[in-house]
């Protein structure tokens, strides 16, 4: 296997063009040696185009390369898109977080993948370059093809950028996880939420749970119940109660069985909420 | 930073900062480990292992691998006699002899010139299998028509034990109160962060030369002599630094050592072989697994009348350390208190599994786990706080235990009082929950070989004035050889920094049992400190008629700063001359006469006991059943501590390990396969989840152990179960009977489910 490391877009693209069928795009790699290894990988984290971090036309602009620790440290982010820096914070171990990327835990498409959850509870996008130089915005949702699958392919598309609309002064967000150990094991459960609260009503909730499927599974029904639903502790009683009811999860022996997973969902959705409409409340 | 050695002298702290020079190579990375080994030549062997829990294998094709460039040769069983071999039982082949018995059993092995094209010719062999239906439960083993392991253990029992001591039934007959329940322990990894590896050396000249880390090198070398047929004088085991053991390494894994060494008979070359941490799980030798059965009687008054124990361990297929693991999970801790009349069953049952071997402490800290939830069960029956209940029953010292065990010296009494105390037991904080443990353990068991009780050890005058200790006990990381550092110069009068320990090769290290069953300190640092007081006896007998005008030995003698000390570098060559070459020696034999038992096994199995209590204060999130350990309290009694920088050490380690198998540890099978080998999926604690410990030593001495010290090692880990046991019952209001002790299993408890 050779392993490259691209110093410009114009570079990687070239690159990419020049060994079809045996490269594979990554960023940061920290899954790679689990699975099948690419001829050719093609390291993408030194391009300025997926490390920068921004606010551009109200949004933040987040590179695909950027790792999870600088993710986690910006203050920018800690601020308006609370969600993310947790996540960021909580995946794997110091070393994993130095190196591992957020378009890498995107691609990587573990079912509970951390940041990718916060990710789709933001409501965030991501933009790809192909290999003819066009871009594409897509839902970070929208990306998921498959266990451990995307729509992206890596052999003739690179992330470049991850969207976000910052929280607003009435909104807020929330991450978080259960697992057995408290750093370096796969959750058994976590969510994340993003909330608009209007006047101690909320006008819309954005919850999302995992793994329940192979993407980060929005509970769209609740979703839509909670709208307009006052910030009271009967309505999170009701989403612990209704939360469990829509989603079916499975038993793993190295986690935790069925039974268990699906309590432990509606006490996590019920908290993200909680959590992101304190949060909320709090800015104002 | 580290202090080195002249500052510690100056502020008097030689004796309890000081720290052997190996701990310093560690620290810096210099340390050469087993796995860091290259020879001259040196080929590579892979293991080619079965696929499956239980079959006959129809044939073995080896020839697409031999064929394969740079595969030097490929070994089956036909390279062995297919007599099976064991530590305790003879139950293991070094390579599958017609048939396999778990997933991972040894079937053929191959040396090649590296790692890749030994691997690819391990694939290449061919094996045909008739797959024989499997058992994975040791009650279903037990049942009548389940399928058998092994022809020579009917019934799939490898090894059983009935007792009974004083009147157990005629007790429970009496009993105001009787309280049982069930407890289930997991297989349990040892998890030292070096898997195991060792290099193999033969030549007609010397003979053959293993080179690997291991806590029992005389233990491994007689066996491996045995299983291949070699005169013992011509094994030699020489030791790099070993990487963590805690026990796993006594006899590490014994079919690798075998397997390399016929490889490297057979190419006349070096081969390395090592276990990768996957193999390390599905092929290593866990701590065995446990069922245990436990019922009580009790006065109303919290008197203990008697125990009744009915323990089924699960073997797996082959039975390695097993039946002695099973003994001390069966009996150990009957001696904490003072039980009156005993009752015991255990039986050791094969199964289509990994087989099983043990983790420090030898299942004690499992049978903890048990012993020590039931008295708490007992004290909630019978309205008694634990502490008193304890209290009221501990053992102390000058008693004889029900199994015959002399406390020479004990202060559990004390240690439990001051663990409580320091938790807070009578201030406690409103939603924690609060737990006691108490523990024994022996130093230096002699269950393993009766005729073989203490220890030995040289010591002999360098000609530079300093003095060498040989001894075949082993240091891995528990500070053994700081200890033994600090014995010598004490006995000897000498600073520290002049002693250095020779242990890592038995061609010239004294034969030794080596690490295992708290033995180091007590056991071997009295041999070394019986072979430093002959040393200092020989040195001022021969400054005597060597004509010097002092005998005394003081610290600086070598360096001749004071004028009435001897000059040991001047005195050394003065025999050297006299002798034409010899150098002062002091040999030092350490027999513990008293040590022995009847053929029940009861007895004074060991020199002396040592003692502990823990304390664990927790806090439930009873939306989750998610625990939070805020503290441990580890109180010791170890006697006199030898060192306080090691004997700390020990404290947090083996209350890590101890939360660990509390909390998160243990295999899990899918159909006889591991399911969680590796450790991403085996939790152990990462620092994160290690709370505060706190330590305490009551230092009361003991009339056996050097200078008063008493072994701590392995009895560091044994009472945290119990204490995180009974401290999640506090909190929880019940008990989790199978371990680990996770959220989901306190969860379903305080929701009443029925598990799935």
């Amino acid at each position: 296997m050779s392993y490259l490391k691209a110093l410009n877009l114009r570079q990687a693209v070239a690159l990419l063009r020049g060994n079809p069928g045996r490269i594979r795009v990554v960023a940061g790699a920290t899954d790679l040696s689990l699975q099948e290894m690419p001829q050719v990988a093609l390291d993408i984290t030194a391009l300025p185009e997926t490390t920068g971090l921004e606010t551009a036309d109200g949004f933040f602009s987040l590179g695909a390369a950027l790792t999870h620790s600088e993710i986690a440290n910006s203050h920018p982010v800690r601020h308006k898109a609370t969600a993310l820096t947790e996540a960021c914070a909580s995946i794997g171990s110091p070393q994993i977080r130095n190196v591992g990327t957020l378009g890498g835990n995107v691609i990587n498409a573990a079912p509970a993948a951390d940041a990718a959850v916060a990710l789709v509870a933001l409501g965030a996008g991501a933009v790809m370059i192909n290999l003819e130089g066009k871009t594409r915005e897509e839902a970070v949702e929208d990306l998921y093809a498959g266990f451990n699958q995307t729509i992206i392919d890596s052999g003739s598309e690179i992330m470049l950028k991850l969207v976000i609309r910052p929280c607003a002064a009435n909104e807020g967000s929330s991450f978080e996880r259960f697992a057995s150990r408290k750093a370096l094991a796969l959750p058994m459960v976590n969510g994340a939420a993003r909330v608009e609260v209007v006047d101690g009503f909320f006008r819309s909730v954005r919850l999302v749970l995992a793994p329940i499927n192979p993407a980060p599974t929005r509970l769209l029904n609740l979703e839509e119940k909670l709208q307009g639903a006052p910030v009271t502790e009967e309505t999170y009683k009701k989403i612990e109660t209704e939360a469990a009811a829509e989603v079916e999860v499975r038993a793993s022996l190295l986690r935790c069985t069925a039974q268990y997973r699906s309590h432990l969902i509606g006490v996590l959705a019920a908290r993200v909420v909680r959590k992101a409409a304190e949060r909320a409340l709090e800015r104002k | 930073m580290p202090k080195d050695l002249e500052t510690l002298t100056r502020e008097k702290k030689v004796e309890t900062d000081f720290q052997s020079s190996e701990v310093w190579a560690k620290v810096a990375g210099k340390a050469v480990y087993g796995i860091d080994l290259i020879l001259p030549g040196m080929l590579y062997g892979k293991i080619l292992r079965s696929p499956h829990p239980h079959a006959r294998i129809k044939s073995i094709d080896t020839s697409a691998a031999e064929s394969i460039s740079g595969v030097r040769t490929v070994i089956t069983a036909e390279n062995f006699s297919c007599k099976p071999y064991g530590i305790v039982v003879d139950d293991e082949l070094p390579l599958a002899c017609g048939r396999v018995r778990y997933i991972g059993d040894e079937v053929a092995a191959v040396a090649a010139v590296d790692w890749k094209t030994a691997e690819e010719a391990a694939k290449a062999i061919k094996v045909e299998y008739e797959v024989l239906p499997s058992v994975f439960k040791p009650e279903e083993a037990l049942a009548e028509g389940s399928p058998q392991l092994h022809e020579d253990f009917p019934g799939n029992v490898a090894w059983q034990r009935d007792l009974e001591r004083g009147d157990a039934d005629a007790a429970f007959g009496d009993a105001d109160l009787v309280v049982e329940s069930a407890f289930s322990i997991p297989a349990i990894h040892a998890a030292y962060l070096e898997p195991i590896a060792c290099v193999a050396v033969n030549d007609n000249y010397t003979g053959l030369t293993l080179h690997t880390a291991l806590q029992s090198p005389d233990s491994v070398r007689t066996i491996v002599a045995k299983v291949l047929e070699m005169p013992l004088s011509r094994v030699r085991v020489v030791g790099p630094v070993m990487g963590g053991g805690f026990g796993g390494k006594v006899y590490g894994n014994l079919n690798l050592y075998i397997i390399s060494s016929m490889l490297a008979i057979k190419t006349g070359s070096p081969v390395k072989m090592l276990l990768t941490r996957e193999e390390e799980f599905i092929a290593g030798r866990p701590m065995i697994a446990a069922e245990i059965k436990l019922k009580m009687a009790l006065c109303r008054d919290g008197t203990i009348l008697a125990r009744e124990s009915d323990i089924i361990t699960d073997n797996g297929a082959y039975s390695a350390q097993a039946p002695w693991v099973s003994k001390t999970i069966s009996e150990r801790n009957d001696s904490v208190y003072r039980i009156p009349n005993i009752k015991t069953r255990v039986r050791l049952v094969y199964t289509n599994k990994v087989p099983t071997g043990q983790y420090r402490s030898y299942g004690n800290q499992a049978a903890n786990f048990a012993t020590e939830s039931l008295i708490d069960m007992a004290a909630k029956k019978l309205g008694i706080d634990p502490l008193q209940l304890r209290l009221l029953n501990c053992t102390r010292k000058g008693d004889l235990t029900v199994h015959g065990l002399q406390i020479k010296s004990c202060a559990l009494a004390d240690c439990l009082q001051a663990a409580a105390d320091e938790i807070g037991w009578e201030k406690k904080i409103r939603g924690r929950g609060y737990g006691l443990s108490a523990a024994i353990h022996a130093n230096g068991s002699i269950v393993f070989d009766k005729n073989f009780r203490g220890a030995s050890a040289l010591a002999r005058l360098e000609l530079d004035g300093r003095v060498t200790i040989f001894t075949g006990e082993q240091d891995y990381g528990q500070g053994a050889h700081t200890a033994f550092t600090i014995i010598a110069a004490r006995a000897l009068g000498l600073p520290p920094g002049l002693v250095t320990i020779q242990s890592r090769d038995t061609l010239i290290s004294p034969f030794s049992l080596g690490a295992l069953a708290m033995r180091q300190t007590t056991i071997g640092g009295r041999a070394v400190q019986l072979a430093a007081e002959k040393l200092r006896e020989k040195i001022e007998i021969t400054a005597v008629e060597a004509g010097s005008e002092s005998t005394g030995l003081r610290e600086g003698a070598v360096n001749g700063s004071s004028a009435n000390l001897i000059d040991l570098a001047a005195l050394a060559r003065y025999y050297h001359g006299k002798t034409s070459g010899l150098n002062l020696v002091g040999e030092g034999k350490y027999v513990p006469e008293e040590s022995d038992y009847d053929e029940s096994g009861y007895g004074n199995i060991s020199v002396t006991y040592s003692f502990a209590a823990h304390a664990a204060e927790v806090e439930i999130d009873r939306t989750t059943g998610e625990l939070t350990l805020h503290r441990i309290v580890a109180v010791h009694d170890s006697g006199r501590i030898i060192n306080l920088l090691s004997a700390i050490g020990q404290v947090y380690g083996g209350v890590t390990q101890g939360l660990g198998m509390s909390c998160y540890e243990g295999y899990l099978f899918e159909a006889g396969r591991v399911a969680n080998s590796t450790f991403a999926d085996y939790k152990i604690p990462t620092s994160l989840d290690v709370p505060v410990i706190d330590y305490q030593f009551v230092e009361r001495g003991d009339p056996e152990g050097p200078y008063g010290s008493k072994g701590l090692g392995e009895i560091v880990m044994v009472p945290v179960l119990g204490a995180i046991a009974n401290a999640v019952a506090d909190a929880a209001g019940d008990w989790v009977t199978d371990l680990p002790i996770t959220a989901e299993k306190i969860y379903q408890l305080m929701a009443g489910w029925e598990c799935e």
